[in-house]
C-alpha cells in the first residue's frame, strides 16, 4: 500500500474538543476540499489544484486521522465544525470543493453560510433521493463490493487497498462507518435540503461520472433544477471516484475555481 | 454448590422446514427470503414447541425460557411474550424466563407494561433478560446500531424507573422524553422481577450488568471466555457495591442425554451441526452494523470470526464451549464440574437444539429430568448440609 497522502503538509487543531488534521498543499487563495465517507484511496487528484491555490484538506472528525466525537450525531454538527474550524484558520471565504459525503456538507455549509464561499464545487455529492433514480442505500452494500462500484478502473484505488485482509484495514473502516451510521443511519437523505438549495446563488459546479454506480449520474439533473444557476459537467468512462479516474475533471475544477 | 441448583429449558423455537438450497444463502438472517415461511408448517411447529415448554414445566424444570428475534429461521419469536402469554396458562410452577426482548426494539414503557403483566399473569413467576439484541436485530428493526448502547442503557433506566418508583413521574432523556410515566399494571414482585443482562461479552456489557447489580449470562463465547467474564462480572460489581449470587450468572449448555455416549452422539450431533452451520449463519456485516461494535471488539472478533459462526468440528467445538452429550453420568459430571468452574448453580440447557425432532426432545428432556437434575440437586443440598456441620 502506498501513502494516500504524500506531498501534504499536516497540521493538527483542536476545535471545539476534537482533533482535527489538516492536510495543505500549495499557496495561494484558500481552496477547501470536503472529502466523502472515506478518504483512504488518497488525495493525489488534488496535486494540480495546489499548483494554484492554497489546498486545505480536513480531516473529518470520526474519518482517518480525526479525532472521534460521538456527541456529533447531525450533519448539522459537521457545519458548525466548519464554521469553527474556518474561524480557527482565519478563512473568511474559501472556494469549496465537496465530493460525496463532503458534497452534501458542502451544499449544507453554503446553504447555511453563502456568504463565506465564494466558489462552489459539488462533485458527485450525496444527500438527494429521487425515486425516479434511486442510487443503492450505502449501509446495504457489503463492503468488498463497495470499492469495486466506486469506479470504472479499478486499477486506480487498488494500490491504496490491502492485498490480504487486513484488520487494521478493517476496524478503521469500520471506526468510519460507525461516524456515518452516527449521521445516516435513520435518515440516508436529506430530506429538507431541497427546501433551501435555491440559497446557493454563488457560482456553482457540478461534476458527475457518467457511470457512478453509487450516485447515479441522474441525480446531476436533480440538483441542477434546486440551484438557481449551476454548471453540469459530466465525464465519461468514470465512476464516483471521478476525480480519482479523469484528469479532466480535476481542471475542469481548477478552471472553474480560477 | 450451595444447596440448590437450577436448571432452565431454553426453547428458540426454529423454523426448520427449510429449502433444499438453503446452504445457497450466506445468512438464515436479515435478508434470509421469508416466502420460505410456511404459516401452516408454522402453525405445526408452535403447536409442537409450545408443548415441548410445558413438558419441561411437568417434568420438573425450574423455568422455561424463550427469547427475541427478528428476520430469521433460527427462531420462531419475533414478540417472545406472546409465546410467554401462551404458555403461562399452561404451565403450573416454572419460572417464564423472557430473557428477553431487547428494550431498543421498544418503547421502553412498553416492555415495562407487557413484563408486568406477564409477572402479574404468571403471579410473580417472571424473569426478564435486557439484551442489547444481536447485531442482525439491526438491520431489522428502524434503530440506530451506533447509538444502540446508550439507548439501551436509557431505556432500563426508564423500565426500573417506572417499576420502582410511584407513578406518575416524568423522565427527559436523550432518546426518550415521557410527561407521565404511570405505566399500569405494575409488576406482581417487588420490587420487580429478577434482571439479567444476556450478551455475547462486550465489555460495555458486562459493565452495565456490574453497575446494576443485574445478573449476566454470556452466550456464544468460548469457555475459557465465560471464565473470565463471570470474574470480572463478580470484580466489577463488587466495585459498584453489589454482591454477585452464584444463581444470577446462568450458564447456556447444549445438553443432551442418551443410554450411551455413542447413542448420545449419534442421536445429537446433525442437529447440533445444524444450529451451528445452518441456523447461525449468517455474514460478518448482519454480526456488526456500524457502531455496534467498538473498533476493538470488532477487530477482536474478525479474528475469530470463523470459529463463531458456520465451520462445525465437534470435538473441536466440544473444546472451546458448553456442551454435555453423554450417558446421565457423564453429563452430571460434566455440569457439576463447569459448576465449580464458572462459579454458578444455574444452567440453561438448551435441550432442543436445532432441527431435532419431537422424540428426541422428549426423551432429552426426561432422560435429563430424570436421571441428571434429581441428581446434582441431592449432590448440592447434601454438599450444603455438609457445609453448615
Amino acid at each position: 500500500m502506498i501513502d494516500p497522502f504524500a506531498q501534504f503538509q499536516r497540521e493538527t487543531h483542536t476545535i471545539n474538543g476534537v482533533k482535527t488534521v489538516i492536510l495543505t498543499a500549495g499557496r495561494g487563495e484558500p481552496l477547501v476540499f470536503l472529502h466523502g465517507a472515506g478518504i483512504w484511496h488518497g488525495l493525489g487528484f488534488a496535486l494540480p489544484w495546489a499548483e494554484k491555490f492554497r489546498v486545505i484538506v480536513p480531516f473529518h472528525p470520526g474519518f482517518a486521522e480525526s479525532g472521534d466525537d460521538p456527541a456529533m450525531t447531525e450533519m448539522h454538527d459537521y457545519v458548525m465544525h466548519y464554521v469553527e474550524l474556518f474561524d480557527a484558520l482565519g478563512l473568511d471565504k474559501v472556494r469549496l470543493v465537496g465530493f460525496s459525503l463532503g458534497g452534501l456538507l458542502a451544499a449544507k455549509f453554503a446553504v447555511a453560510h453563502g456568504h463565506r464561499v465564494s466558489r462552489l464545487v459539488l462533485v458527485g455529492p450525496a444527500g438527494l433521493h429521487d425515486k425516479a433514480h434511486p442510487g443503492p442505500d450505502l449501509f446495504k452494500v457489503p463492503p468488498d463490493q463497495i470499492t469495486r462500484m466506486l469506479v470504472t478502473n479499478f486499477d486506480v484505488i487498488k494500490p491504496y487497498l490491502p492485498e490480504t485482509p487486513d484488520l487494521d484495514f478493517m476496524g478503521a473502516r469500520y471506526r468510519e462507518g460507525t461516524t456515518l451510521a452516527r449521521l445516516l443511519w435513520e435518515h440516508p437523505w436529506d430530506k429538507k435540503l431541497p427546501r433551501y438549495l435555491h440559497r446557493l446563488t454563488m457560482p456553482t459546479l457540478l461534476v458527475w461520472g457518467e457511470d457512478d454506480r453509487l450516485i447515479p449520474v441522474q441525480m446531476a439533473e436533480t440538483w441542477r433544477r434546486l440551484i438557481p444557476k449551476t454548471e453540469v459537467a459530466i465525464f465519461k468512462g468514470a465512476g464516483h471516484l471521478v476525480l480519482d479516474e479523469k484528469r479532466e475533471a480535476v481542471d475542469a475544477v481548477q478552471r472553474f475555481l480560477s | 454448590m450451595n444447596g440448590t441448583v437450577r436448571f432452565n429449558f431454553m426453547h428458540f423455537m426454529p423454523y426448520v422446514p427449510l429449502p433444499e438450497n438453503q446452504k445457497e444463502f450466506s445468512s438464515l438472517w436479515v435478508d434470509f427470503p421469508n416466502k420460505f415461511y410456511d404459516p401452516e408448517r408454522g402453525h405445526q411447529l408452535y403447536q409442537r414447541y409450545l408443548s415441548e415448554l410445558v413438558l419441561a414445566d411437568r417434568l420438573g424444570f425450574d423455568a422455561v425460557n424463550v427469547n427475541e428475534h427478528h428476520n430469521t429461521a433460527y427462531s420462531m419469536m419475533a414478540a417472545p411474550n406472546l409465546i410467554a402469554a401462551a404458555v403461562i396458562p399452561q404451565i403450573r410452577r416454572a419460572k417464564i424466563c423472557v430473557w428477553g426482548t431487547p428494550p431498543n426494539l421498544e418503547y421502553p414503557n412498553r416492555l415495562a407494561e407487557e413484563y408486568a403483566m406477564l409477572d402479574v399473569l404468571s403471579q410473580g413467576r417472571l424473569e426478564v433478560a435486557f439484551p442489547l439484541g444481536t447485531g442482525m436485530e439491526y438491520w431489522a428493526n428502524p434503530v440506530n446500531p451506533a447509538t444502540a448502547r446508550e439507548r439501551l442503557r436509557e431505556s432500563i433506566d426508564i423500565i426500573l424507573q417506572a417499576w420502582t418508583q410511584d407513578g406518575p413521574t416524568s423522565y427527559y432523556g436523550d432518546f426518550y422524553t415521557y410527561r407521565y410515566l404511570n405505566p399500569w399494571p405494575r409488576p406482581y414482585q417487588k420490587p420487580h422481577p429478577p434482571c439479567y443482562i444476556v450478551g455475547t461479552g462486550s465489555p460495555e456489557t458486562v459493565e452495565l450488568a456490574a453497575k446494576l447489580g443485574f445478573g449476566y449470562s454470556a452466550t456464544f463465547v468460548t469457555k475459557k471466555r465465560a471464565r473470565e467474564l463471570n470474574e470480572i462480572i463478580r470484580r466489577r460489581a463488587a466495585e459498584h457495591g453489589h454482591h454477585i449470587r452464584p444463581e444470577q450468572l446462568p450458564l447456556g449448555v447444549i445438553a443432551y442425554v442418551a443410554e450411551t455416549k455413542e447413542k448420545a452422539e449419534q442421536e445429537a450431533i446433525e442437529h447440533i451441526r445444524y444450529f451451528f452451520e445452518d441456523a447461525l449463519r449468517t455474514t460478518p456485516r448482519f454480526l456488526a452494523p456500524p457502531g455496534y461494535l467498538s473498533v476493538d471488539q470488532l477487530k477482536a472478533r474478525a479474528a475469530m470470526a470463523d470459529k463463531m459462526h458456520g465451520k462445525f468440528d465437534l470435538d473441536e467445538l466440544s473444546d472451546a464451549r458448553f456442551i454435555a452429550i453423554g450417558t446421565a453420568d457423564q453429563v452430571v459430571e460434566q455440569l457439576e464440574q463447569w459448576s465449580e468452574e464458572m462459579g454458578t448453580n444455574h444452567f440453561n440447557v438448551l435441550g432442543a437444539i436445532g432441527n431435532m425432532p419431537h422424540w428426541k426432545v422428549v426423551k432429552n428432556l426426561n432422560l435429563f429430568a430424570q436421571d441428571v437434575m434429581p441428581r446434582m440437586r441431592a449432590r448440592a443440598s447434601h454438599d450444603s448440609r455438609a457445609a453448615a456441620e
